[in-house]
């Protein structure tokens, strides 16, 4: 069997899902994207023609949260086609091999699709005392990554330690744990940022790359746009609260048993840009807020530095409000309101008719 | 007699982390194992200075499987700084979420991480192979996949009282910040018998009451002959077949902290089982070593512990890890310790003289079949409208411990507070003791105690015997260092 030239769909049929299966799950595909039914031939079209890309995925410092989320994803056939397409090649919290075979197997992978394959890294490289904090294989992490990262078409960083660094990194940084965007440099990189990603926005991220063979549109600090162009605020369901002027002033006060704004004790969903208010967490069935406490903010950059997890953001002014949440109820927060809705739909136009530069990406913060 | 070899044994696959073991290999067998764990982030240092309650978020961080464990710890030892009694109902909100969290952790390692080894080709011959190879091959077999969904579905009930999971905020010091109502009883309880609907039809292939029943090794055979059918039935088979029980006999010494915290005690007895009978624990002789660990500093209780890596990661420490020692002694924690030190017959007829690679499986499936009843009956008790949560003053100067158990065992944090700031946070965590080095007195840790006779097959250079016995213990090793 010569797996450099199966598509796909080849190897869905191979893992025993049916065609009707199949295309069941391109119009899942199509809608986790935004896109329009129109594009469901399309996706089919890619995945019977094309070769599939193959996924390497390895782990620096972390704590494996990503994988757990991953594993956990909505749509079981969402879930066992990408588990089915990625568990081909290596992943070192999953797999069956163990030492020197599972290291062979990574060997074989980057040999066979040279230049081919996507490197997915879950955690970071910790720099300080030559990279001996997180040791693979008897050498350390950032070795292995370099290597993996050497001859990838692009990187993936799932989670908060691989985008930005994540509390391993906090202050003082012990390990000098360094997100992977300062330690690889040239390659297209897309940042999944939270701690972890939610589940959905993993499955459609990949997705998207392995059937389209691009990177989805990027923000400015390399998030997809798709999943992370709203704050958490834009379209919490307390959100009326805020706007009332009504707070949660302490736990166990009548605010809190009636569900109010969580701004006061710490919410950072002003500020957060992730998709946890719409897509929710744990197969949609809920969001830290709708447990009644505020968002950490896990998806944005140093969110771990940013003072107590929770101090209300009184003097934050990035989010355009002007006084704090004392006053804020008859401001009507109307800086914070933007024309999110009519974003949502251009954007997915947008995105069908744009072809992002998977070029320069990985370049922004380097 | 040949010479020793020497193997250098790892990376591990389908344990949580990385690790690295060092075996001396004689006649084909082990002579003996060193853990590594090779992985270090220094949460100790980071949590200095910063706002006590800022651990609450932090250390859950130290692992996503068993975020829920850390996030309790780390609320208790808060609660007992603040000198706080959380709320009655929030005690039982948060035992849900934990017994939830571990029950999820003991089906993920059963079905993802030691199954899989007897579908490798090395037991090809075996006349279980082929349904092995149709259950559990890694990532495809139709009882991982049985087992990925179940799982998931059960972690419906963490988005329900915890927001999201890994990494939920919801548990607090005084008790949780989400008050269930009717509707989410109702949603727990729905999803609960779910669960226990697959597991009696998938793993057990019965009733788990009939198997929490069973009162030693004979009763476990006869379960196993007297039914068709079932994961758990198969692991036996299996488990036969390889010697399983001769494999990876541990210290015979047993600690639990007490599983699950609710206002009538804990459901599984706290307390210490050494030469066969329990007593009561004292933390006052707990030490940590660092003799063989790359760290600086001397022997302490975590109380007066410091975490200062040894930049030089000089000679003769081979490991991240510490090497705590109750009384100077080694102990074993996890599921089996659990059960023993609880006193259930079946769990002490299994692993009175010690533990071995079987009996770890069996005590996790046995608590899973004791837990699932009891979580459905807190849900049942649950009362909305409770109070959830019970309001704490700040801390300024104070210290507390949050002793809690995990999936894989004995979990502490230690807490001192001294001017509104953390002072001093020391973690043990369960695989810092199963998987510790060597103590100052040379005494190898439970897993590398375990390890000594394991047999090594020509050619083999991860050999398959130490795989079962490293994975029996469920190893974190994401959390032993942290």
């Amino acid at each position: 069997m010569n797996t450099a030239t199966e598509t796909f769909y080849e190897v869905m049929r191979r893992q025993g899902i049916t065609r009707r299966s199949f295309i069941k799950y391109c119009s899942l595909t199509a809608a986790a994207l935004g896109l329009g039914p129109s594009f469901v031939p399309k996706i089919a079209h890619a995945m019977e023609t094309k070769p599939r890309t193959p996924v390497i995925w390895v782990h620096g410092l972390e704590c494996t949260c990503c994988s757990e989320s991953f594993i956990r994803s909505a749509h079981p056939l969402v879930k066992d086609v990408v588990l089915s397409m990625i568990s081909l090649d290596y992943d070192d919290t999953l797999m069956a091999s163990a030492g020197h075979q599972a290291e062979a197997a990574l060997e074989d992978t980057i040999e066979r699709y040279r230049g081919n394959y996507i490197l997915a890294v879950e955690g970071n490289p910790p720099l300080n005392e030559d990279g001996m904090y997180c040791i693979v294989g008897g050498k350390p992490f950032v070795e292995q990554l370099r290597h993996a990262a050497k001859d990838a078409k692009a990187i993936i960083s799932w989670g908060a330690c691989a985008s930005f660094g994540c509390v391993q990194a906090a202050k003082p940084n012990p390990t000098r744990a360094t997100p992977v965007h300062k330690v690889i440099t040239d390659k297209p990189i897309i940042k999944v940022p939270g701690c972890p990603p939610i589940a959905e926005v993993m499955t459609g991220v990949i997705t998207y790359m392995l059937t389209f063979d691009r990177l989805p549109e990027l923000d400015r600090t390399g998030r997809p746009k798709m999943f992370y162009s709203q704050r958490i605020h834009d379209k919490c369901y307390r959100r009326p609260h805020f706007d009332a002027g009504q707070f949660v002033e302490a736990w166990d006060d009548e605010g809190a048993r009636r569900g109010y704004c969580l701004y006061k004790v710490g919410c950072k969903g002003p500020t957060t840009y992730n998709a946890c208010s719409t897509v929710r967490w744990n197969e949609g069935v809920s969001f830290p807020i709708q447990s009644g406490h505020g968002c950490i903010g896990c998806s944005e950059d140093g969110f771990w530095d940013k003072g107590g997890f929770y101090d209300r953001l009184e003097n934050i002014q990035a989010f355009g409000i002007e006084g704090n949440a004392d006053q804020i109820g008859g401001y009507a927060a109307a800086g914070v309101t933007g024309a999110v809705a009519l974003h949502a739909a251009v954007s997915a136009l947008k995105r069908a008719q744009h072809k992002p530069e998977t070029d320069t990406s990985g370049k922004e913060d380097a | 007699m040949s010479d020793p070899t020497r193997l250098v044994a790892g990376p591990f696959n389908r344990v949580e982390g990385d690790l690295e073991i060092r075996l001396d290999v004689e006649d084909g067998q082990v002579r003996a194992a060193y853990a590594n764990s090779p992985l270090f982030r220094g949460f100790e240092r980071i949590l200095a200075g910063k706002d006590p309650r800022d651990a609450l978020t932090i250390t859950p961080r130290i692992c996503g499987i068993c975020s829920i464990s850390q996030s309790a710890a780390a609320a208790r030892a808060l609660a007992a700084a603040q000198g706080l009694a959380p709320a009655e109902a929030g005690l039982t909100a948060a035992a849900l979420i934990h017994g939830v969290e571990n029950l999820a952790d003991h089906l993920t390692h059963f079905a993802l991480f030691f199954m899989p080894d007897f579908a490798k080709p090395a037991y090809a011959e075996e006349p279980w192979h082929a349904r092995m190879l149709e259950r559990f091959a890694a990532g495809r077999g139709s009882g991982v996949r049985a087992a990925l969904e179940a799982r998931a579905q059960l972690l419906h009930v963490m988005g329900i009282l915890a927001g999201k999971w890994p990494h939920t905020l919801a548990i607090q010091p005084g008790g949780v910040t989400k008050a269930p109502d009717a509707r989410d009883r109702v949603r727990i309880l729905a999803t609960l018998r779910a669960f226990r609907g697959y597991l009696e039809r998938e793993v057990f292939a019965g009733p788990l009451e009939a198997f929490a029943e069973l009162s030693d090794g004979q009763a476990l055979e006869s379960w196993r002959r007297g039914g068709q059918g079932g994961d758990l039935r198969l692991f036996l088979e299996a488990a036969q077949g390889v010697g399983l029980a001769q494999l990876g006999r541990g210290p015979a010494r047993f600690m639990s902290y007490g599983a699950y915290e609710t206002a009538d005690g804990p459901l599984f007895a706290r307390g210490l089982f050494v030469k066969g009978r329990r007593r009561a624990l004292s933390l006052d002789g707990l030490v940590e070593e660092t003799a063989h660990s790359w760290m600086l500093g001397v022997p302490a209780h975590p109380y007066g512990g410091s975490t200062v890596p040894d930049g030089e990661m000089a000679e003769p420490a081979y490991s991240w890890c510490k090497a705590p020692r109750l009384d100077g002694q080694t102990v074993e924690v996890g599921a089996l310790a659990r059960q023993v030190v609880d006193g259930h017959p079946l769990a002490l007829d299994l692993a009175a003289e010690g533990a071995d690679a079987r009996a770890r499986v069996v005590g996790r499936l046995l608590e899973v079949a004791r837990s699932v009843p009891t979580l459905e009956a807190w849900t049942a008790a649950l009362k909305p409208g409770e109070p959830y949560m019970r309001r704490g003053a700040p801390v300024s100067e104070g210290r507390g411990a949050g002793l809690v158990e995990a999936a894989r065992g004995a979990l502490g944090h230690w807490l001192v507070v001294e001017r509104g700031r953390i002072a001093n946070y020391q973690i043990v965590a369960p695989t810092t003791w199963n998987f510790s080095p060597r103590d100052a007195a040379g005494v190898p840790g439970p897993v590398e105690q375990a390890l000594v006779g394991a047999p090594v097959r020509p050619g083999e250079t991860t050999p398959i015997a130490v795989q079962h016995v490293v994975r029996s213990f469920d190893p974190c090793m994401v959390c032993t260092v942290h």
